[in-house]
């Protein structure tokens, strides 16, 4: 490459870099606003608005509900991807190539339509608990997740470990669980990590399946931002955003954020 | 042929038990893709082709007959490619230099496009509004250094329509391109440069070329993204930049038309899989 | 138990996969402390076998013995076999010693003796100073020595090696053929190699099985498998030769004369008069010269290629027919391209082959 190239590459990177992380920052500094109108804290700090996150109106319920659901449907999810995985990673399924194909499609398609498809078929059926609705619905947002990167992961695990495995002595339940959980367990952290975020920040889908009593904390801030925003929203961003840099700094530790890029494409 | 006919059955058993395994395996998935994906999808369709009066195409019609919601189209397709874009032409170079960075700043770069990836949409997008107030902080920069005398204004324009779009679903496109680039081989621009090639003529022949897989995959999830983004437009511009997506909303939610709100869907949908079908016919094709 | 007293014994085994058959009633019986190569080309069985053995894959008939135990259905992680695998397969998420220390801990033994273990297992391949390495950070050849560790640690009755030294550069590859037999040798294991690489076969084994299409077509020791093969493919697999097709003229006692398109010739086999056969005689054998009491031909020399201790020479020998001469540099002149020259060889080592079993 020239020099002028590689100048403009510099560039462009150390100005992306800062276009990402600036809102970011922002949002950190406005929730220790001095004054309710988003005042940078240059004056002085105010931790108050932590103190009022608890006193949002209707908060804790659907804090609660969005952990309930993005956690189980990331639990149900990993099961039944893993497995899935597994089948077609072993080559023995006839159609697997389109199968895989089917399972991380949902990645693709807009968020909406699927909530309205799903209020549609939802109501054919009879079925509106709005909990159970969401549970469902959320798994056909975590599902491809899983799929894609134990897909990829598994497409890199040599089966023959379980062969060693059992030729040394253990069993095939053994040889599983000492060779293959440790060797996909990367893959099952950042699978794990990132079918939980997306559940969890998702509003395109639950907003079609919610109602008035249950609504996820993404439906909750929205309302909240439309109608009233003050500086307890910031507060509340910036720790979902601390919570979102845990998962990533323990990932890290775990998996390394290169290894993250190779495998969220 | 004979022989083999009648041996067949003699290992059956063993091939059919593996093949049973996988179908078990594959089993829940494909209850949750076929039963809570393809099937409501089906039945959306379905659904677009009907009103209180029983089977037609008038929703159709409505959509794609009246200008106002050509216009809505238009404003979808136009808020996907603005961003696709931009976010393309930041991208591409960026990821020449991630993938030259080493040690310390690398993972300080990973790190800011790995946080905002994981960050919560709605959280992005709130920030913005911060940003781009009257009263905000980009404004009260520009006063600062004396760019500007009066604050501009930014928010619910589609600048800060484009600017937030933009910035939500860049790391989409970075990363497939990244994903690539740092597994070029250097010595293809090397022997491209030995048989004679200009920098200019290496990159259009040579790195161009090599990149496309990554550029593809990059295109087609941040337009898919951005076509159908309903936070970003709601938040950041508002009724006057209605949207497919903002429109099977308000059909759904307000207006209680869902006939005409699943047509609006089933045409986002369209752009979605047309977007899709495009980029695995490009990235098959050998370059 | 004697030394000499079956250890492994593998009985009428056959294994199909749907139409094809992979092994075709295996019977091969192997001594305690013997190197057994099972040589091939691909798809000839071999590594079904060595799979068989190991309890990796379950043969449809047919039965398997090891150390006085039939185990044809016990599972592989309770036949004590030890496997030493193409891959490697080493663990990725475990050092060097976790490793070797995997087939002891999955036995429950206490971690004191699994060190001791472990140690010495790692100083017979001489990689003690790695113990506490990444895999991800050892060479192939290290690699290598780490999966046959692991493998010997848990002092298994019989060790199998699956094309074990084949992702080896050749130099490396030829090294450790001589270290590991004696290495074997000196821990009295007994060991079958899967190979597709005779040089391998020869150098590694006491006895080797030449398979082909789901049959063992010969099982000697290697110099009686080259100087006697039983078939035209062991011949053809092992080493090289001079091959001519005939007719048989007459049959006498064990010898026969056969009418080739270079001239008469005699080889030993049984045939009855009329039977189409190939003709064939290791390239050592052939001499410049023609003398009597034995097998001669004439043609002009085709090509000539130096190899350091030995010389070959092609010879046209007309209508088709070529012969190959090994000549060593005390054969006193080697010809050049083009010369014509006649060959000779004993009739004691010309063996006729049935012509249909042409591999």
């Amino acid at each position: 490459m020239t020099r002028a190239a590689i100048i403009v590459c510099w560039v462009m990177a150390i100005g992306l870099a800062l276009f990402l992380i600036i809102p970011l920052l922002v949002i950190a500094a406005a929730s220790f606003s001095p004054t309710p109108v988003f005042d940078l804290p240059l004056t002085g700090a105010s931790t108050r608005w932590y103190g009022r996150i608890g006193r949002l109106d209707g908060f804790w319920p659907s804090l609660l509900l969005s952990l309930q659901i993005a956690l189980l449907s990331t639990v149900i999810s990993l099961v039944c991807g893993t497995l899935a995985a597994i089948a077609i990673a072993r080559g023995k399924l006839p159609g697997a190539g389109i199968f895989a194909t089917a399972l991380v499609s949902p990645l693709m398609m807009p968020g909406l339509v699927l909530g309205i498809a799903l209020l549609q078929g939802f109501r054919a059926v009879g079925f509106t608990a709005p909990w159970a609705t969401l549970l469902v619905a959320h798994l056909v947002i975590t599902l491809p997740y899983v799929a894609r990167t134990m897909i990829s992961g598994l497409a890199r695990f040599d089966f023959t470990l379980i062969e060693a495995a059992r030729t040394l002595g253990c069993s095939y339940p053994g040889s599983v669980l000492r060779v293959m959980v440790p060797a996909l367990a990367p893959s099952f952290l950042i699978a794990g990590i990132f079918s939980f975020l997306a559940s969890f920040d998702n509003y395109p889908v639950s907003i079609f399946l919610a109602d008035v009593r249950t609504k996820t904390l993404p439906i909750r801030m929205l309302q909240y931002i439309e109608e009233a925003p003050d500086p307890t929203l910031a507060a509340l961003s910036t720790l979902i955003l601390a919570g979102t840099v845990i998962l990533l700094f323990v990932s890290d530790r775990v998996v390394g954020l290169h290894r993250m890029a190779g495998t969220s494409d | 042929m004979t022989e083999a006919a009648l041996s067949a059955p003699v290992a059956a058993p063993a091939v059919d038990r593996e093949r049973l395994t996988a179908v078990g395996f594959v089993l829940p998935s494909f209850v949750i893709i076929a039963g809570v994906f393809a099937l409501p999808l089906m039945l959306l369709l379905g659904v677009s082709f009907v009103d209180a009066n029983g089977l037609t195409i008038a929703n159709y019609k409505r959509l794609l007959g009246t200008p106002y919601y050509l216009w809505v189209i238009w404003n979808s397709l136009r808020l996907g490619l603005l961003t696709t874009i931009i976010a393309f032409l930041i991208s591409y170079p960026a990821a020449f230099a991630l993938a030259r960075a080493r040690g310390p700043l690398r993972s300080v770069l990973l790190a800011t496009l790995f946080l905002p990836l994981a960050a919560s949409v709605i959280v992005k997008a709130f920030a913005w509004t911060i940003l781009l107030r009257s009263d905000g902080i980009v404004n009260e920069t520009l006063m600062a250094l004396g760019i500007i005398e009066d604050p501009i204004r930014m928010i619910f324009t589609e600048t800060a329509l484009i600017v937030g779009a933009v910035n939500i679903f860049l790391p989409f496109m970075i990363l497939p391109i990244y994903a690539i680039v740092a597994q070029l081989d250097s010595r293809y621009a090397e022997a491209a440069a030995t048989l004679g090639a200009s920098p200019v003529v290496t990159f259009f022949r040579v790195i161009l070329p090599l990149t496309l897989p990554g550029i593809i995959a990059g295109v087609a999830l941040v337009f898919s993204l951005s076509v159908s983004a309903y936070v970003v437009p709601t938040l950041l511009i508002g009724e006057k930049y209605p949207t497919l997506a903002t429109t099977i909303a308000k059909a759904y939610l307000l207006a209680r038309e869902p006939g005409f709100g699943a047509a609006a869907g089933v045409v986002l949908l369209a752009i979605a899989i047309a977007v899709v079908a495009l980029s695995a016919r490009l990235s098959r094709e050998p370059k | 138990m004697s030394e000499s007293s079956p250890h492994l014994v593998v009985r009428g085994v056959s294994k199909r996969y749907g139409p094809t058959t992979v092994l075709d009633h295996i019977d091969l019986t192997i001594r305690r402390g013997e190197l057994v190569t099972l040589l091939g080309p691909s798809g000839c069985g071999k590594t079904t076998l060595l799979r068989a053995i190991a309890g990796l894959a379950q043969p449809d008939t047919g039965k398997v013995e090891l150390a006085g135990r039939d185990i044809t259905h016990v599972p592989p992680h309770k036949r004590n076999v030890g496997v030493v695998f193409q891959s490697y397969a080493l663990f990725p998420h475990l050092t060097v010693a976790g490793n070797v220390a995997f087939g002891l801990k999955v036995r429950g033994m206490a971690r004191r003796e699994i060190d001791v273990a472990v140690d010495r297992a790692l100083s017979l391949v001489k990689l003690g100073h790695l113990a506490s390495r990444r895999i991800s950070a050892l060479s192939g050849g290290q690699q290598q020595r780490v999966a046959l560790a692991r493998a010997i640690a848990v002092e298994p009755d019989v060790l199998l090696f699956d094309e074990a030294l084949s992702a080896l550069d050749r130099k490396l590859r030829e090294e450790m053929q001589v270290e590991l037999r004696r290495l074997l040798q000196e821990v009295k294991a007994t060991a079958i190699f899967v190979t597709h690489d005779q040089d391998e076969a020869l150098t590694m084994s006491d006895r080797v099985a030449v398979m082909n299409k789901g049959r063992i077509e010969q099982l000697a020791e290697p110099r009686e498998l080259y100087l006697r093969p039983a078939s035209l493919f062991a011949l053809n697999f092992v080493g090289l030769s001079t091959r001519i097709s005939g007719t048989v003229l007459s049959a006498d006692n064990g010898k026969v004369d056969v009418e080739t398109k270079v001239g008469r010739l005699s080889a030993l086999g049984n045939f009855q008069a009329g039977s189409p056969v190939i003709v064939a005689a290791r390239p050592e054998q052939l001499r410049i010269g023609g003398e009597d009491e034995t097998n001669s031909a004439s043609g002009r020399v085709r090509s000539v290629v130096f190899q350091g201790s030995r010389t070959l020479v092609e010879v046209d020998a007309g209508a088709g027919e070529s012969l190959l001469a090994e000549l060593s540099g005390r054969d006193g002149a080697i010809p050049g391209v083009h010369d014509e020259i006649r060959l000779s060889w004993p009739v004691a080592e010309t063996f006729a082959f049935p012509m249909e079993a042409q591999a």
